[in-house]
């Protein structure tokens, strides 16, 4: 490359983001240089504080800066019910309808033997030690609806009845709200297979 | 819904491609290895988002350029759409309208191709995996969710496939159920067209044989002894236990033996096998007539033919079977598009409206005849 080394550097290091290629990384770089020292120095500090202050919780493994989390630390959260999810954003998810008002578990992914994810690689063990300091009278499995999501609720749902508590499992079908015409149709014929009688 | 406009851009051989076709049938014409089919898969590709022939959608970009496109308007009950399609190295897009589609409800919308090529004569002789290919691409006209849902079925079926061999008893288990229900849910697809197809099919080669042909019959075998008839929670269920019975035997493979991707499709001539005892030429007369009930289905089901792709067909049929099959076309209010080496073999099916255009070396000229 036929610039300075520091240059370089930074957009070699850029460019090894995910969903960044190296004429993005060449952008992102020179504009950086361009802002100046005080924005260089912020976003340094930012990429280094998230390493540096960012960890599991201790009790429902989301990523925190406070051990434990805001939610876990919660009083008024009620520690019977557990919600399971994959990942940090579902967690958001739920948690922005401020209709559950039980505590989470992060899985941190869904098993996926093709990707060589088993238990050992989700956070099954942890809930399992959590059950036994605190047990819950029920688990909301909050899994993704597909495959791979739906093989990890029947897994924990395998797991955690024989220990005694209530395992359930998210509704699925047509969102609220949406017209019927809008629905896809795997969603719609998954509605019509779940219907309820009336 | 008719194509009224046919804007081709670096797929396989073709650089640049502008097409004005027929209402009706639009020939072209060629030597072979000029890109006449080509140009039948890159309208293929359009309106089903599957290639015709290319194992990996990669191969469908023109050597040496990054991105292939085919795009259409179609004139249907809504006004003009513009369909489009990209591919390149990372996948491809499907765009309506300019705007790129992640659900593809609204794109199919009123799309559906049937394509009759060479290979399909292959269909009778070869292997089950091709008739099960024919079955869900048929499904897939009829029904688009069944992209999604035999993608689904894959899916699962790979997971499950990599448990078993990973060796860990509860994740296996715990992919069975998903995979029995994705495995039902195609079994059910598959049944309810067999059930559609089946007269058709029987009628189609009693029309196409003459007087005296033996009778043909066409069947649904799901694998493991299961049954397609049932409701979907009893076929997951049935698939469910076949899994669990045969679950040593799978681990040891390493490989799942019951499910869709090991269903067969029957066909058969007064009760006797038609892969092993029909002619040659009644072999053939079973496709044409397996063609032939798609193209019927889907215009009873969707109120109008599907878009036709004949791909040098005539040339592989005898002159009695092109006759009744130019014939049908010439009668059937579809939109097709048919190659051919020798424009006589087609003389029969070209009415007053039919567009003729020479293809060269990926360069598509217009004809005046």
């Amino acid at each position: 490359m036929a610039v300075a080394d520091p240059i370089a550097r930074l957009v070699k290091e850029l460019a090894r983001l995910p969903g960044i290629g190296e004429k993005t990384a060449q952008r992102l770089a020179f504009h950086i240089l361009k802002a100046g020292p005080a924005y260089a120095g912020e976003l340094a500090g930012a990429i280094a504080g998230v390493v540096r202050d960012v960890r599991l919780c201790s009790g429902c493994q989301t990523l925190t800066d406070k051990d434990p989390c805001a939610v876990c630390a919660d009083p008024r959260r009620d520690p019977r019910v557990i919600c399971v999810v994959e990942g940090v954003p579902d967690l958001l998810a739920i948690e922005r309808t401020h209709e559950f008002r039980g505590r989470y578990h992060v899985l941190h992914g869904a098993l996926s033997p093709l990707d060589g994810i088993g238990p050992s690689e989700l956070k099954i063990r942890e809930l399992l030690v959590r059950l036994e300091r605190e047990p819950a009278d029920e688990i909301v499995v909050a899994t993704n609806p597909d495959v791979e999501g739906e093989a990890t609720a029947l897994y924990l749902s395998k797991l955690l009845k024989p220990l005694g508590v209530k395992v359930s499992r998210i509704a699925q079908g047509i969102p609220m709200g949406g017209d019927l015409e809008y629905a896809d149709q795997v969603t719609l014929a998954r509605a019509l297979a779940g219907r309820r009688e009336l | 819904m008719k194509l009224l406009s046919l804007a081709v851009k670096d797929f396989r051989n073709l650089a640049e491609v502008v097409l004005a076709p027929s209402p009706r049938a639009t020939v072209l014409l060629g030597e072979n290895g000029q890109g006449k089919t080509n140009l039948l898969e890159a309208i293929y590709f359009l309106t089903t988002l599957k290639p015709l022939r290319a194992a990996r959608l990669v191969e469908l970009v023109r050597h040496g350029a990054e991105r292939g496109e085919v795009a259409g308007d179609f004139d249907g009950p809504g006004g003009v759409r513009r369909v489009a399609v990209q591919v390149a190295a990372g996948g491809r897009v499907a765009l309506l309208d300019g705007k790129p589609q992640e659900r593809l409800d609204d794109y199919f919308e009123g799309l559906a191709a049937v394509c009759f090529a060479p290979d399909d004569l292959l269909l009778v002789k070869g292997g089950p995996e091709g008739r099960r290919r024919f079955l869900d691409r048929a499904a897939f006209n009829r029904w688009p969710a069944v992209l999604g849902e035999a993608r689904d079925y894959v899916r699962a079926l790979r997971a499950r496939n990599a448990a078993l061999r990973g060796g860990v008893a509860e994740v296996e288990a715990s992919f069975r159920a998903p995979l029995a229900r994705a495995g039902a849910r195609l079994v059910r697809r598959r049944q309810a067209l067999v059930d559609e197809l089946a007269p058709r099919v029987g009628a189609a080669f009693r029309e196409i044989s003459g007087p005296g042909a033996p009778d043909a019959r066409f069947a649904y075998r799901p694998s493991a002894g299961l049954s397609g008839e049932g409701s979907e929670a009893e076929l997951t269920a049935a698939l469910d236990a076949a899994l669990g019975a045969r679950l040593e035997r799978d681990r040891d493979r390493g490989f799942t033996s019951a499910g869709p991707h090991m269903d067969e499709l029957v066909l058969a001539l007064d009760g006797r096998g038609a892969r092993a005892y029909a002619s040659q030429g009644q072999q053939r007369a079973l496709v044409l007539a397996l063609k032939i009930a798609e193209i019927e289905n889907l215009r009873s089901a969707l109120g109008r033919p599907p878009l036709l792709l004949l791909d040098d067909v005539s040339s592989e049929l005898d002159p009695a079977k092109n006759r009744y099959l130019l014939a049908y076309l010439a009668a059937l209010p579809a939109q097709a598009f048919l190659t051919t080496t020798d424009r006589r073999l087609l003389e029969p099916a070209a009415g007053p409206d039919t567009t003729f255009y020479r293809v060269e070396r990926g360069v598509v000229t217009p004809l005046v005849s």
